[in-house]
């Protein structure tokens, strides 16, 4: 089995904050299980797209049952995670999932951030699938649990996102003032 | 952004990383959104950390994994995620 969790939120911000906020988003006191945000590698394509990917470390406890399972403590995880920023049609997309503990958990998670020139919001829309390798049994186990687990975590991230919002904006703000003086 | 900046997987590149990104902060709001630059001119802050980076990375056990991630990159020309719009409209609520 296979699990997909779903979501979709809108941000009364235009494209520029919501997408800084995405470069920015670490740390925040609602994310102080990510240990380090590397870039490891960014360029514009042909197309004027500019394509990102960092290395993201995280910390976590797993519960005693599959530590118990995998006969080993996992105390940390590395993520990588790859953007694509199209400034003309400003939209985002993003695609993140971990390269390490593989076979007992993956989770890959792929995000769009489009901006609607209308209403003048960013809507974000994400979905997230969890596959263990484990045999049959204990594998939906371990999806059902890392499911549950981001789940709860969803609301803690967008509190996350809005507080560095607001310093996105207001960085912003000030560089706007010194091009003005 | 000062302090607000997320640290170094490796703590000496810490410092550079904090100077690249805070580069690459201006120029993706103010120039590159606003279709005034399409060059990084970030290059001299870049080659710094990511000279830290690589080699510290060599150090860690993660290495191979991360360069056969790499190698996915699903936004490249080609790659497997450079249409997949449907993939996300399919998920609105």
């Amino acid at each position: 089995m296979v699990l997909f969790h779903a979501n979709a939120h809108i941000f009364q911000n235009d494209f520029n904050s919501v997408t800084s906020v995405v470069f920015n988003k670490y740390p925040n006191p609602y994310a102080n299980h990510v240990l380090s945000v590397d870039t490891i590698d960014r360029k514009v394509d042909e197309n004027g797209n500019l394509l990102t990917t960092r290395l993201i470390r995280k910390k976590g406890k797993l519960p005693k049952w599959i530590e118990y399972i995998v006969g080993s403590r996992i105390t940390e995880s590395w993520m990588i995670e790859f953007t694509m920023v199209d400034p003309k049609k400003k939209i985002m997309k993003s695609f993140n999932r971990n390269i390490d503990h593989v076979r007992l958990l993956q989770v890959e998670e792929y995000t769009t951030y489009q901006y609607d020139e209308i209403p003048k919001h960013t809507v974000v829309n994400s979905k997230v699938k969890f596959t263990s390798g484990f045999h049959v049994g204990i594998r939906s186990k371990i999806e059902k649990m890392s499911l549950s687990r981001f789940e709860s975590g969803v609301e803690k991230s967008r509190l996350g996102m809005a507080l560095v919002m607001k310093r996105v904006e207001e960085q912003r703000k000030r560089t706007s003032l010194q091009d003005i003086i | 952004m000062g302090n607000s900046m997320s640290a170094s997987f490796a703590p000496e590149c810490t410092e550079l990383k904090k100077t690249y990104d805070s580069c690459f902060n201006e120029w993706y709001s103010e120039k590159f959104l606003k279709g005034k630059s399409v060059e990084n001119e970030c290059t001299k802050e870049w080659y710094a950390y990511i000279g830290c980076v690589n080699e510290n990375l060599k150090k860690k056990s993660i290495q191979s994994a991360l360069d056969d991630a790499r190698k996915e990159a699903p936004f490249e020309s080609g790659g497997e995620l450079v249409n997949a719009n449907a993939n996300a409209n399919a998920n609105k609520k």
